[in-house]
């Protein structure tokens, strides 16, 4: 295995880039708020919009970000 | 209720299930911050009561359920409420049973929830007759409550002094907003306040690593190592029943009982001093493992359900820490549910019962059958897939768009300043639920000053 480079710090019991973690609440704002200012008409579907914004920059973001766990895999034979 | 009322609540079980399997599992989510937002939104867009408990009721279920799993799987519990059971999951994981960890943990929480239901509607019927008296003096039974909790508190100087000012904190900032009238009078701000308290631990992490020092200091780490056991497949769908030995099926459902009945008190609480007492005289390390995680995942999930389901039908109030935190949406999403009219005055308590039952029927039978078999599988594609980074920012991004919706750009800050004091007190041992019973009270207790 490569040298792992040690650059990661401990938030609500999981490791995460700070950089990385920047990028994710920066994307994830933008598009939650951004979807609910732009949303056509008051009242619920502002809301809506802007859920739809938060859950597109989560996905986004999960696919730019890799999770910084290692998975140690492990088979029972019997 | 229609047909077509059921065939809305069946859909929301069905939904909320699915969803809330997937949260339960991934590591970290707090049951506040994962629960109410979505609940308050639900309410928010109108949608109407019946299918809110019934996708409330059958989420709960499923992330009790779900949560416990990647305690047994990897030692990382997926929640809040699954820390307790660390310690004896990973006994069973030492001894290589962890397959078993899960089908007892699982059965466990089947047993929480047919003890708890209708233990809850018995024990909301012995209140029923007190409940005007108890809703017309709220704003005392309130701050007793935080006064109450602050006694439970880590920390219960910090958490008593801090009542006031605290209180002070949310009640100046309304009537700043009054005074600037960025919201009308009429109205008040209680969603945001509510979740810019709910992120605060994490809130205040963030804001230090702003500070350059602070960054130094901290421990620098690698990835985080997580070791996944792939046990055989499991062929036939077991029986809950039979899973467990009389004597854990017995303490489990005696642990549930006695949650039930102390629904007032914090879950975790509970947990940890009931699980621990009524395992504690069993020798041999694997039973006593395995009768203290089916009997926490069993009392863990009965506290829950209790704690949401008895001040809703007996009270209208959210007078448990389960009420004021994960369930708040049900009580107060204002303007369409408030105190005084929410879940309890709209719905009949046989409606209530009804819906919850439905609601966690379908939860336990879909996550009951989906952790049994596939409980590995998803565990490691949620670990493979979804970066913590993604989570925390999801989270940020409702919590600023909910703050902009109650008060516009300036709660933003106001928020932010919620979060940072309710962080710094939750650091120093002051217990979420003082602060939570705080911002209900608030308005009562500085009244008294006027």
């Amino acid at each position: 295995m490569e040298e792992e480079k040690k650059n990661l710090v401990d938030i609500w019991e999981d490791h995460v880039d700070i950089k990385d973690l920047s990028i994710a609440m920066g994307l994830c704002i933008l598009f939650a708020l951004g979807g609910y200012l732009i949303a056509p008409g008051n009242g619920p579907q502002s809301l809506i919009f802007g859920i739809l914004g938060g859950v597109l920059g989560f996905i986004i973001s999960s696919i730019m970000i890799k999770p910084k766990r290692t998975i140690i895999e492990t088979w029972e034979d019997e | 209720m229609d047909v077509m009322i059921i065939f809305q609540i069946v859909v929301a079980a069905i939904l909320g299930a699915g969803l809330y399997t997937i949260i339960g599992i991934a590591p970290g989510t707090d049951e506040t911050a994962v629960l109410a937002p979505v609940t308050i939104a639900l309410a928010l867009l109108g949608i109407s009561p019946y299918v809110i408990l019934a996708f409330f009721m059958s989420a709960i279920v499923a992330k009790k359920l779900t949560d416990s799993i990647p305690v047994a799987i990897a030692g990382i519990p997926g929640g809040v409420m699954a820390a307790p059971m660390v310690e004896h999951a990973m006994v069973l994981k030492s001894y290589g049973m962890p397959d078993v960890s899960i089908r007892k943990m699982s059965s466990g929480s089947v047993i929480g929830t047919l003890v708890s239901i209708p233990l809850s509607f018995l024990i909301a019927n012995a209140i029923l007759p007190f409940a005007d008296k108890i809703s017309s003096y709220s704003g005392l039974i309130f701050f007793l409550g935080t006064v109450f909790l602050a006694l439970l508190s880590k920390n219960k100087i910090l958490s008593l002094v801090i009542i006031v000012p605290f209180a002070l904190l949310i009640q100046g900032l309304r009537h700043l907003y009054w005074g600037l009238e960025i919201i009308p009078s009429d109205s008040t701000v209680f969603v945001s306040f509510f979740l810019g308290i709910t992120i605060g631990p994490i809130a205040f992490s963030l804001f230090e690593l702003l500070n350059k020092d602070h960054r130094r200091k901290l421990p620098r780490l690698g990835n985080k190592e997580i070791h996944v056991n792939y046990s055989k497949k499991v062929k036939e769908l077991p029986n809950p029943f039979k899973v467990l030995t009389k004597k854990e099926s017995g303490t489990a459902a005696l642990g549930s009982a006695l949650g039930s009945i102390t629904f007032f008190l914090t879950p975790v609480g509970m947990t940890v001093f009931l699980g621990e007492f009524l395992t504690r005289h069993i020798k041999d390390p694997v039973q006593r493992a395995s009768r203290a995680i089916s009997t926490m995942d069993a009392l863990t999930n009965a506290s829950y359900i209790s704690g949401t389901l008895i001040p809703l039908i007996a009270i209208g109030l959210p007078l448990s820490p389960m009420a004021i935190g994960p369930a708040a949406g049900l009580f107060n999403a204002p303007p369409i549910f408030t105190p005084e009219h929410n879940i309890h005055h709209i719905l009949s308590m046989g409606e209530i019962m009804l819906v919850s039952i439905i609601g966690a029927t379908i939860a336990l039978l879909i996550t009951f059958y989906v952790t049994i078999k596939y409980a590995t599988q998803i565990c490691s594609f949620v670990f493979k897939y979804i970066p913590h980074e993604a989570l925390i920012g999801l989270f940020a991004g409702l919590v600023v768009m909910l703050a902009f919706m109650d008060a516009g750009w300036i709660n933003i800050f106001g928020v932010i300043l919620v979060a940072l004091v309710s962080g710094l007190l939750h650091r120093y041992g002051v217990n979420y639920g003082v602060m939570f019973m705080i911002l209900y009270a608030a308005p009562w207790l500085l009244g008294l000053f006027s």
